[in-house]
């Protein structure tokens, strides 16, 4: 880094250099690609301990003992807890969410029943398994998307076994079905798809003085504090979480349990201790993407307007609901994608299993609805002989426009036609004929499209707000604290720039910390596409208020000498606050139902153009291009944001074509990156991104969230790109050589053996 | 063994060769993701061949080069690559580097012609859940292009 210049003015009406739009490298790049960063997991501390977990082989059963004397014998144990031993053993106030440690009953293969910490990690893994669990095993329920025709014969909660339902519906829906020209109907199922972040959960903790400090990967450190001081016992202040450096998140640091073991073990053992889960525990144990089975149907009319979107879905939380109904709450919402129709209706539910715990991942909802929806519209538009691209654009919802559920305002940052179109302008698309006519042998050519919406933040009545402080030294160096947290976006980074042209200062005049519960007033989650837009204008305000009071100290003089003065007048500290803002009008939307509907002020939108060939024969796919255009506003780091849009397209393709955690009567089949597939760099075409140019009034420099929205299209596109290929529309993902390879053979009249 | 040139002694030779890097030597740039061989998060050199070093004990390791992200600096593809990756803003989380770095100066360090599909290849024991891998293939085409590997 560069010695500041401290003869810099105080500010000038513009930045020499303006530093929004600018493409960034991350703050901490350098120290990645010399092996130097120290993540959660890399940190060691004398006198410290390593723990291990144990944890349930059966998937529903109760725990008729705990046996954990021949752990506890073992040389070099330190200390074994069991349910017993955590004051509060609950993960949060609703029992729903499950245990820290199961004690009465466990309901997943891979739950957690007692943490061992030993000397080192052999000898925890050793004790750990000693333990000795006496089980009563229980009925297990596979649950509505892996075994719809399931009748449980037992309960996994006393309110049974649905965690929550969501209906809405607008206009005359069965009216409009019966009378469409054309009706295009779609049942699909998506599967538990896991989020892989490399690095597995872990961290250490530390118990000094009354106070445990945490390091340990989340997207929420103020909630994670929260459910630490809850289990312990503990004022919240006592509690403190350091989340990063981490390795990635994507929604599963959401609700992990990890940083409540740390603490119990550092809070029962008064040393450090390092907890770091293997792989193939985080497969089994870590949240997943919810499976669902949808059923969508379109009615289209003569002219490709769309008069009616009718879904019903059944999601799988697994054995709690964590997000599981704000999951399903957000699918309701998307369930209509980016179109105008008069006529709609949702209606979901959301079960438990006794599967893999489900949790928020990267697009939350939306990808599961998505699916089946788009793929409707690109059979629609082959049955109507029309282009694909031009179906959805006649049907588009226009910024200003209202939603088709629930009747709010989408607002007027929303940029559905010009995605659409900046995708369908493409090569791919515009040359997908002779695309497919280059089709040679068994290899069928195909090109699919797809567009999808996503809000952006937590939804209208959740009280949604982002913070950011800042305070200035006496040398001029600004010092901004904020919210959310960085999990691998180098959001502090982007947090610089837009602190740098508020204030009209260098950057590097500026350090932006994440991630400390001691420091960053609570911002809430590193999710729902939030933390650009809702960090990012907290830091824009907090800025503004420091950039005011050098304004009135006179401008042109050298910040120092104003930097003095304001530290001398007490005036060096700024807090400040953007509560996400709420849809101007509820619609159809009962004004006191607003937050159990959630719906969002500020969307965002993707369109993409898949270019792909099948094997005829074999089912195979090979992909050979993916373009993703998306409406993101301005983009603070387009190089970021970039980034962001091509790790989303990857997973995308991963749900699409190989990702599927497995489960057979809630035994893992899946066990760990040997049989779970994600995709490699020969598996993922070539990816190009186009930022549709946009400007969302409401959010930092016209920036909003974009990360979650280009996850969706991609299967959808691929699926479509598939049947425009061989006429099979695959409506279960992922779609496996050995699926399409079926479907393929069913089409040509072959009975499967 | 020698580690970045320096020569190591002291360790387990029955101990996975990740162990004594991470634990034994504090070398903690490489990192492990899977401990099975499939992530490629904990790829070193060994003798100049990219290996896993979670699937390789410390004793395989003996009398031998061994290479990791920390030692990559003093060889000219790694130094263009540090800068390649960064200035392509080619990374997000960073955890999958240290071993996309050490396949991808493998690859470039002994590779005459580097192509597109080659540097997929060479790569694609490296899982990254970040990156899509795009913008990871054209920093490693670039710094190749800069080494004159690139064809």
């Amino acid at each position: 880094m560069t010695t500041p210049d401290t003869t810099h003015a105080a500010r000038t009406s513009t930045p020499a250099v303006p530093m929004v739009g600018r493409s960034v490298p991350a703050d901490d790049a350098g120290a990645i690609v010399s092996g130097a960063l120290s993540y959660v997991t890399d940190r060691r501390a004398s006198g410290m301990v390593w723990a291990a977990v144990h944890r349930s082989v059966h998937p529903h059963a109760h725990l008729r003992s705990v046996d954990t004397s021949r752990a506890v014998a073992e040389s070099g144990v330190i200390a074994v807890l069991t349910g017993v031993d955590v004051p509060n053993n609950h993960l949060g106030s609703d029992p729903a969410n499950g245990p820290v440690l199961a004690d009465q009953v466990v309901r997943q293969v891979g739950e957690a029943i007692a943490l061992v910490a030993a000397v080192d990690e052999a000898t925890a893994r050793r004790a750990a398994a000693l333990i000795q669990v006496e089980y009563e095993p229980l009925p297990v329920v596979s649950g509505p998307v892996t075994a719809p025709d399931e009748v449980a014969s037992v309960s996994l909660h006393p309110g049974g076994n649905v965690a929550g339902t969501i209906g809405f519906r607008s206009g005359d829906v069965d009216a409009a079905l019966g009378t469409a020209e054309l009706v295009v109907e779609m049942d699909t199922v998506t599967s538990a798809q896991e989020h892989v972040a490399i690095e597995t959960p872990g961290g250490m903790a530390e118990w000094d003085l009354g106070k445990v400090t945490i390091w340990c990967g989340s997207q929420n450190p103020g909630l994670h504090r929260r459910l630490v001081a809850h289990a312990l016992g503990l004022d919240a202040d006592d509690v403190r979480l350091i989340s990063n450096p981490v390795g990635g998140a994507f929604g599963s640091r959401n609700d992990d349990p990890v940083p409540v073991y740390l603490a119990l073990l550092a809070w029962h053992t008064r040393r450090p201790v390092h907890l770091h889960l293997s792989r193939e525990e985080t497969t089994v144990a870590g949240p997943k993407r919810h499976p669902y089975r949808t059923r969508v149907r379109i009615a289209v009319d003569g002219a490709g307007m769309l008069s009616a979107i009718d879904s019903r879905a059944i999601a799988d939380t697994g054995p709690y609901v964590t997000s599981g109904r704000y999951v399903l709450k957000t699918s309701a919402e998307m369930s209509v994608g980016p179109y105008a129709t008069p006529n709609a209706r949702f209606d979901g539910t959301v079960a438990y299993s006794n599967n893999a715990n489900a949790g928020a991942f990267r697009g939350f909802g939306v990808p599961q609805v998505a699916f089946g929806l788009e793929l409707a519209m690109s059979r629609a538009a082959e049955r109507l002989r029309l282009d694909p691209a031009e179906l959805r654009r006649r049907n588009l919802l226009r910024a200003g426009g209202r939603h088709s559920l629930y009747g709010h305002p989408v607002g007027h940052g929303f940029r559905a036609v010009e995605t659409l179109d900046a995708a369908a302008e493409h090569p791919f698309w515009r040359e997908r004929e002779a695309w497919a006519a280059g089709s040679v042998g068994p290899w069928r050519r195909g090109t699919g499209i797809a567009l999808a919406i996503k809000g952006v933040g937590m939804g209208s009545g959740r009280g949604d707000i982002a913070r950011a402080r800042l305070i200035v030294a006496t040398d001029g160096q600004i010092n901004i604290w904020a919210g959310p947290n960085h999990t691998g976006q180098a959001i502090e980074t982007s947090y610089r720039q837009v602190a740098a042209d508020v204030l009209g200062l260098p950057a590097d005049r500026i350090r932006v910390h994440v991630g400390d519960t001691e420091l960053v007033p609570e911002s809430g989650a590193t999710a729902a596409s939030r933390s650009m837009y809702a960090g990012g204008a907290a830091v824009e305000r907090v800025c503004a208020q420091l950039r005011a009071a050098l304004d009135e100290a006179g401008a042109g003089r050298p910040l120092q000498e104003v930097a003095a003065e304001l530290v001398a007048a007490g005036r060096a500290e700024y807090e400040a606050e953007f509560p996400l803002p709420d849809v101007a009008d509820p619609g159809r939307i009962p004004p006191e139902a607003l937050a159990e509907y959630a719906p969002h002020a500020v969307y965002g939108c993707s369109a993409q153009v898949v270019r792909l060939e099948v094997n005829r024969l074999t089912g195979e796919v090979r992909l050979h291009g993916v373009v993703c255009a998306v409406d993101a506003g301005v983009a603070i780091n387009p190089g970021a944001t970039i980034g962001q849009a091509e790790g989303g397209v990857a997973q995308g393709i991963g749900f699409a074509l190989f990702e599927e955690y497995r489960v057979h009567e809630g035994r893992p089949v899946t066990t760990g990156l040997e049989n779970y597939l994600v995709p490699t760099a020969v598996d993922t075409p070539p990816i190009e991104t186009i930022l549709v140019p946009g400007y969302e009034g409401t959010g930092p420099f016209g920036a909003k969230g974009m990360s979650e929205v280009v996850v969706v299209p991609t299967a959808p596109a691929i699926a479509a790109a598939i049947g425009a290929a061989t006429g099979v529309w695959p409506q279960h993902l992922p779609v496996t050589p050995e699926r399409l390879w079926t479907a393929l053979r069913a089409a040509d009249g072959v009975v499967a053996a | 063994m020698n580690v970045n040139g320096t020569a190591v002694t002291g360790y387990d030779a029955g101990a996975r060769l990740l162990d004594v890097i991470r634990e034994h030597l504090g070398l903690r740039g490489t990192k492990e993701g899977c401990g099975v061989g499939e992530c490629g998060s904990c790829t070193v050199l060994l003798d100049g061949e990219p290996v896993c070093s979670c699937l390789v004990l410390a004793g395989q390791a003996e009398g031998r080069e061994v290479t990791t992200v920390e030692g990559l600096a003093s060889c000219p593809a790694g130094a263009r690559l540090r800068e390649q990756l960064v200035d392509h803003q080619a990374l997000q989380c960073g955890y999958c580097i240290p071993g996309v770095m050490v396949s991808a100066t493998a690859h470039l360090s002994r590779t005459e012609e580097v192509t597109e599909e080659s540097v997929r290849t060479a790569i694609s024991g490296n899982l990254c859940r970040c990156t899509g891998y795009t913008k990871l293939v054209s920093a490693v085409l670039t710094a190749a292009s800069d080494t004159g590997a690139h064809s």
